[in-house]
């Protein structure tokens, strides 16, 4: 009895949240941030679609501003969801079934707004479909040597696998908080999402199956989707940009911003739904040795480049200096510190299990992390390769108005999705305690 | 009240079968309906009730009976369609005309393109030798000029639209007095026009009332108001081996800038093939365009410092003994300069800038007379109407006397151009009636009691007198389409002269109808050339104590590069125009010597005061490289406040320091504030050699390069259109750039777009520095898109909106761009241009009509760029097919190629060995640029020359 009760409270603990939500007064203040920043998005884009991308501070040189940042850096972040669940279940790092729920939930809302961003992006926003490979009566088919053409693939792949891969676990889950429900309303709720899960052994085993093999599809995905990412900017011709350390430096980029915002998630749920059993110190450890791991690894990428860059000379040292001493080094150096200074308190246990400074940390290689994409976009463009046509980037409101705005889309998903879907794998965790048991 | 149960009254008194239907027919009889009525009247029906559905329909068909009425009524004139085409006029297939567009006295011979009675394009006339096709930026912008939406439509009298009747009556009435008054008090100021048609009819007004008088003034000629300035030389530049160039600038901006560059360009292009030398030598205190184009044969000295120059010249040639003290460098400066003209004897050229005082003027002609340069390098040019015209100083005396009852300002705009120490503004006002006639209702036009709108030159018969002295005829390209006069019309009306415009040009030629037709087709007149007599050197007259040197400011009042004197600030393809040396648009700064701005610690768009002879100007700074130390430059033409929309608010007024006595204190203080100007091209230095390459003297080459290797297989078709762009020929004068604005229908962006960086202009010209900002080495560089063999741009387009044709162009599919903007990121060169908003849906009808109907008007969100002028290229392969042959070199021009006037820019088929471009490119100048990118560029540069004379 005594063990039975105890995956019981796990369960309970989980799937009571959204029909007796906790903190419902802190939800709703979170929420009308979110829904107001979420007005501000469709605002910039009703102005961007009445006006045109000329409301951006782009201009020639720098045709690219905020729109590729922040779509690099919403990749990046999406990046760690999939990382943290499904390469960590392929490792058997079971540690993981406290996290992995809303990390996938944070990988899907990022890639959406990243997916937003190209399309924003566009001089004709309308036309965005010809990137597709689609039969038309002009015989007319994508460029396939672009970047961008991949750039399209591999995003909406990644946005299916991962939204694929979040539903498929949370299946079982949405299957007990159905039987657990009181009320018709979330019976009924639940009972869609849970496509009929009853439990049975044949359904475990499909269950397994394609789980894994999601699984499987999705690590070898955040590999290729950033690697070809950072093709948008490797496979020109400018300075600061071409560079083959690029790929696995952007893949790296991007699990060490995702892995910060995870931990700022973990550590804003944990104490806001009050489940500070399922998510304990040892997940906060954990999250704080991967951070420092990664951003161990970024700083080597960082290294690497600038060795390139000085190793090949010209243009291309120039640039690197540029970003050093330049009228953009702010942008540098504040990467550098923000992304790679508070980073070293990780080297300590306590540290690391302390909520409230793996937050800070982690907000602060967030930013520091979207300052690298600024900097490596407009240090690149503004000064490419003839003197006489540089010209400086300055971002408008609207700039940042957009970014604020894809922001408050994050969020107010982020927000739905805890306060209406088991936010932690409970089925997962019981597993895992069946097995500490059995161990 | 009946209730349906009730035995029904109709029906029990009734006999026989009595069918009913249904109850409510039961019920509803007469009785029944009053009942109702009695009780509910708003549920009866009246006779004559209207329903809601009846009114609307009611009154839908009385708006529609109303409309019927607008559609009876009849077009002001009798339109019909072609039924049979007028001869030669095809829909679709261009004519083309000589005509001739002339501003500050001097006429540009022309060929203008129509369509469908739409000027479309002006060309240099090439046959014309003041011309051979080429054309200066003003010139080229005319053609705005001619459809600038703020253009006055109508005569305004006291501000108040008005009617022509209404003015020719009031003209009546003035006659009368005048006819009375033999003239008294009347006078008529006009602009420094040389129109032999226009000065007829002042002759012919004077004689008719000898009392009246005529003045005529500008503020570029005449900055001070005083009268003509000393007798200008035409200059045969073509002749010259040898210029020395003291605070002149043949080769700057104004009306004579074509004709001194296309005679320069032959003399360098002479000299790059062997055939004698082409040097220039230049002291000035403010780079010029002849100053860079001298490269490093420039000498920095102060304006007061051209005499001394010029005397210690005359002494080193031995034609005079004083020298006066000299510094090292401009010892030496005069050294090289006097060994050029002994060594170029007979062939030499010494210049004066045109406001020194005449004294230097004649020692100048004193040492080319000496040389036996004079007649050969320059002749002397009879002054037409130096005679009869007052200045404006005269004017502005005989207002002050209340002698002045009616003024007649034709052309010009005296009231914001005066110089203030005449006080013509004061005066004007105070004058009985004021009549002025002009483009715009400008300053002068508002303050005046009458505004008359004129015809544009393109809209009118006129004649001129071109550069060289011949005679050109303007016909109009199109009939005026507002309530607009020329200004022959009015003089012709002044005098009650029914003769019409064309008549009246016509009478000043005696010409029988085959020349004249003749002459209308060339666009010129041919007179017997008169053979100018070596022009004797005037005696040099007593020359005035020269002012003691100021140790302070000197102060350079000049015309804007672009604006002029403020002719043309209503157009915005000059105003966005980058000015040649500082790229700035839409506005003026104070030009300050990098040493100046150190010394007062002022930085670009730093707000300074600058104060002379009791006025200021407030305006930014902005630092020149190259600049003399204490020198300041204003350009004129900005800051106006009435005509025009483009015009209004765009930077300050230069107008209160212009024409101050030499030598006048000037004090520069710094005042609160910053200003942004914007530039084009921000402030950087370039590493030697780096994208303008130089090679030391003609007929060497730079050092070879082996071809990098490629991954793409090289490119070969036929025909395979290239470019070739000649740094040594290129003066940096932006004709190409305002041509290829008018050919390719490109957007003007305004102010804030500009400074945002995204000007529209798809070729730019760049302009470098080499050395120390003290004293600097510029170059320009001309960029069009490079037409890449492999390029970069098409690789990134995920849309295939880049991409390369059969004969070897890059091509830019504008409805199949979706604006991924990754071409223009791609690009090394950043040619191209993206359509951040919608810049052209919301032009006025005017300039839609302005349009070149044979390039697309490119829609919000796409990227364009230079496309070697696709269109001319279809246009001469459709010609060519048609005749089954292969398109011949030269065929194909490029509009940035026909305005150019030194011929730096060659466009061809590279694949045949005997093309001109080919040719160009096989010389040992020929280099990619950013050849490092390995984008195989089809547009290719060659190299400056340093030196103008191979060593002997």
């Amino acid at each position: 009895m005594r063990q039975r009760s105890a995956e019981d409270r796990v369960t309970r603990e989980v799937v009571r949240i959204p029909p007796h939500f906790p903190a419902r007064r802190a939800w709703w203040a979170c929420f009308a941030v979110a829904l107001l920043l979420l007005g501000l998005f469709f605002v910039s884009v009703a102005v961007l679609f009445g006006y045109g991308p000329g409301v951006w501070g782009n201009n020639i040189p720098v045709s690219w501003g905020f729109p590729i940042a922040n779509y690099v850096w919403w990749v990046g972040i999406g990046h760690a969801g999939t990382l943290i669940s499904a390469m960590l279940l392929l490792l058997g790092q079971q540690w993981r079934n406290s996290l992995n729920r809303f990390a996938e939930a944070m990988t899907l809302f990022a890639v959406v707004c990243a997916g937003l961003y190209p399309i924003l992006h566009l001089g004709r926003p309308w036309r965005f479909y010809w990137m597709a490979p689609y039969f038309n009566t002009m015989n007319l088919w994508p460029q396939f040597k672009s970047p961008l053409t991949w750039d399209f693939f591999a995003v909406l792949t990644y946005l299916i696998v991962s939204a694929l891969f979040w539903f498929i676990g949370i299946m079982p889950d949405l299957a007990s908080a159905r039987d657990r429900a009181e009320k018709r309303r979330w019976k009924i709720f639940f009972g869609l999402g849970a496509l009929g899960w009853r439990g049975s052994a044949k359904h475990w085993y499909r269950w397994q199956q394609s789980y894994r093999l999601t699984a499987a599809l999705a690590v070898p995905l955040v590999v290729s989707v950033h690697s070809e990412i950072s093709l948008l900017f490797a496979s020109g011709p400018v300075p600061g940009w071409v560079s083959t350390v690029f790929p696995p430096y952007f893949v790296l980029g991007a699990a060490f911003s995702g892995f910060a915002v995870v931990s700022m998630l973990a550590v804003w749920l944990r104490s806001m739904l009050g489940l500070k059993d399922l998510v304990t110190s040892r997940h906060l450890n954990r999250l704080g040795q991967l951070l420092l791991a990664c951003g161990l690894m970024t700083a080597y990428g960082y290294l690497a480049e600038a060795f390139t860059a000085a190793y090949a000379g010209g243009k291309e040292l120039e640039t690197l200096l540029d970003r050093f001493a330049g009228p953009y080094a702010w942008s540098y150096w504040a990467a550098v510190l923000l992304n790679f200074v508070p980073l070293q308190l990780m080297w300590w246990r306590g540290m690391r299990q302390h909520p409230l400074v793996l937050f800070l940390v982690g907000l602060s290689v967030a930013i520091g992390m979207w300052l690298e994409r600024y900097m490596l976009l407009v240090t690149g463009l503004y000064r490419d390769w003839l003197e006489s046509s540089v010209g400086y980037f300055r971002p408008t409101f609207w700039d940042w108005s957009l970014f604020a705005g894809t922001l408050g889309v994050f969020f107010t998903a982020f927000l739905l999705f805890i306060r209406f879907l088991p936010v932690i794998s409970a089925f997962e965790i019981k597993e895992e305690l069946e097995k500490a048991r059995d161990g | 009240m009946t209730r349906p149960d009730q035995p029904i009254a109709h029906l029990s008194g009734a006999t026989g079968r009595q069918f009913w239907r249904g109850l409510d027919e039961l019920i509803d009889q007469p009785e029944f309906r009053a009942q109702l009525a009695e009780r509910f009247p708003a549920l009866a029906r009246h006779a004559g009730d209207w329903r809601r559905r009846d009114i609307l329909k009611c009154l839908g068909g009385a708006v529609a009976l109303a409309g019927l009425d607008g559609c009876e009524r009849a077009p002001d004139e009798e339109a019909l369609p072609y039924v049979e085409t007028p001869e030669g006029a095809t829909p679709g297939i261009a004519r083309y005309y000589a005509t001739a567009f002339e501003y500050e006295g001097i006429a540009q011979p022309l060929i203008g393109k129509t369509r469908e009675g739409r000027p479309l394009k002006l060309e240099g006339n090439p046959q014309h030798p003041a011309s051979r096709g080429a054309s200066d930026p003003i010139t080229q912008a005319a053609l705005l000029g001619l459809y600038d939406p703020d253009r006055s439509a109508a005569p305004r009298r006291l501000g108040q639209p008005a009617d022509w009747a209404l003015f020719d009556t009031q003209i009546a009435e003035l006659r009368q007095q005048l006819d009375a008054s033999a003239g008294a008090g009347f006078r008529l100021l006009t602009g420094p026009s040389r129109s032999p048609t226009l000065l007829r009819q002042i002759a012919a007004v004077l004689e008719r009332w000898p009392q009246a008088r005529w003045h005529a003034w500008s503020p570029v000629n005449d900055p001070s108001g005083q009268g003509q300035r000393s007798p200008a030389r035409r200059l045969l530049l073509e002749q010259a081996h040898a210029v020395i160039a003291l605070d002149a600038d043949p080769l700057g901006p104004g009306p004579l800038q074509t004709w001194h560059a296309t005679g320069w360009g032959a003399r360098r292009r002479a000299y790059q093939q062997g055939d004698g030398a082409a040097q220039l030598l230049v002291a000035e205190p403010t780079p010029t365009l002849t100053g860079v184009t001298a490269g490093e044969e420039r000498l920095i000295a102060r304006e007061d410092r051209m005499e001394a120059l010029l005397q210690a010249l005359a002494a080193r040639l031995g034609l005079t003994t004083d020298a006066p003290p000299l510094t090292v460098a401009e010892q030496a400066w005069v050294t090289k300069a006097a060994q050029a003209l002994a060594d170029q004897r007979g062939r030499g050229l010494v210049l004066v800038g045109e406001h020194h005082p005449p004294a230097l003027h004649a020692l100048a002609q004193q040492i080319d007379m000496a040389l036996g340069n004079l007649g050969r390098t320059s002749q002397a040019v009879p002054r037409v109407r130096a005679q009869s015209a007052g200045s404006l100083r005269d004017l502005t005396t005989a207002m002050a006397a209340g002698e002045v009852q009616t003024l007649f300002v034709l052309e010009g705009n005296p009231l914001y151009a005066a110089p203030p120490h005449l006080g013509f503004a004061n005066l004007f006002v105070r004058v009985p009636l004021r009549i002025h006639a002009g483009l715009h209702a400008n300053e002068t036009g508002v303050a005046s009691h009458w505004h008359l709108p004129l015809t544009h030159s393109l809209e009118s018969w006129t004649d001129g007198e071109a550069a060289d002295g011949s005679i050109l005829l303007t016909q109009p390209l199109v009939r005026p389409w507002t309530s607009v006069r020329s200004r022959h019309a009015l003089l012709a009306g002044l005098l009650d002269d029914p003769t019409t415009d064309r008549e009246l040009v016509r009478a000043t030629w005696s010409l029988d109808g085959p020349q004249w037709a003749a002459a209308l087709v060339q666009g010129w007149i041919d007179t017997p050339t008169s053979v100018a007599a070596p022009a004797v050197a005037p005696p040099q007259p007593a020359q005035p104590p020269a002012p003691p040197r100021q140790p302070g400011l000197s102060l350079l009042v000049r015309p804007d590069p672009s604006v002029w004197d403020g002719s043309f600030a209503s157009n915005p393809w000059l105003q966005e125009t980058p000015k040649p040396l500082t790229k700035i648009t839409w506005g003026n700064v104070v030009h300050i010597s990098p040493a100046l701005a150190a010394d007062r610690g002022l930085a670009n768009g730093d707000l300074v005061r600058l104060a002379a002879g009791g006025n200021s100007i407030t305006g930014p700074v902005w630092i020149v490289a190259g600049q003399e130390r204490d020198t300041v430059l204003l350009h004129l033409g900005h800051g106006r406040s009435a005509g025009s929309r483009v015009a209004e608010g765009v930077g300050f007024s230069a107008t209160p320091l212009l024409g101050l006595p030499a030598g006048a204190e000037v004090r520069l203080t710094r005042i609160e504030g910053h200003e942004a100007v914007v530039t084009t091209q921000h402030h950087f230095e370039m590493k030697p050699d780096e994208f303008v390459r130089f090679v030391d003297t003609a007929g060497e080459a730079l050092p070879p390069e082996k071809p990098k290797p490629s991954f793409y297989p090289p490119q070969h078709s036929k025909p395979a259109w290239g470019m070739a762009i000649d740094l040594d020929l290129c003066i940096g004068c932006n004709a190409c750039v305002v041509a290829c604005v008018a050919e390719n229908n490109i957007p003007m962006v305004g102010k804030e777009q500009v400074a945002k960086g995204r000007e529209m202009h798809w070729l730019r010209v760049d302009r470098y520095y080499q050395g120390s900002p003290g004293e600097p080495e510029h170059s320009f560089q001309p960029v069009p898109c490079m037409h890449c063999e492999n390029a970069p741009c098409e690789m990134g387009c995920p849309v295939n909106a880049a991409v390369h044709s059969d004969d070897g162009l890059n091509l830019q599919v504008y409805n199949r761009c979706i604006g991924t903007r990754t071409c223009s990121a791609y690009c090394p060169y950043k040619v191209r241009r993206f359509n951040w908003f919608d810049y052209t849906g919301d032009d006025p009808p005017e300039l839609k009509a302005a349009r070149n109907p044979e390039v697309t008007v490119r829609q919000r969100g796409v990227m364009e760029k230079c496309t070697y002028c696709i269109q001319r290229i279809s246009d001469a392969r459709i010609a060519a097919k048609k005749e089954g042959r292969p398109i011949a070199d030269g065929e194909v021009v490029t509009a940035c190629q026909a305005a150019c006037p030194t011929q730096a820019i060659v466009f061809g088929d590279v694949s045949e060995e005997d093309t001109q471009v080919s040719r160009k490119k096989a010389s040992g100048r020929d280099y990619d640029l950013l050849a490092e990118a390995n984008t195989r560029p089809r547009t290719t540069y060659q190299a400056r020359i340093r030196k103008g004379a191979r060593e002997a």
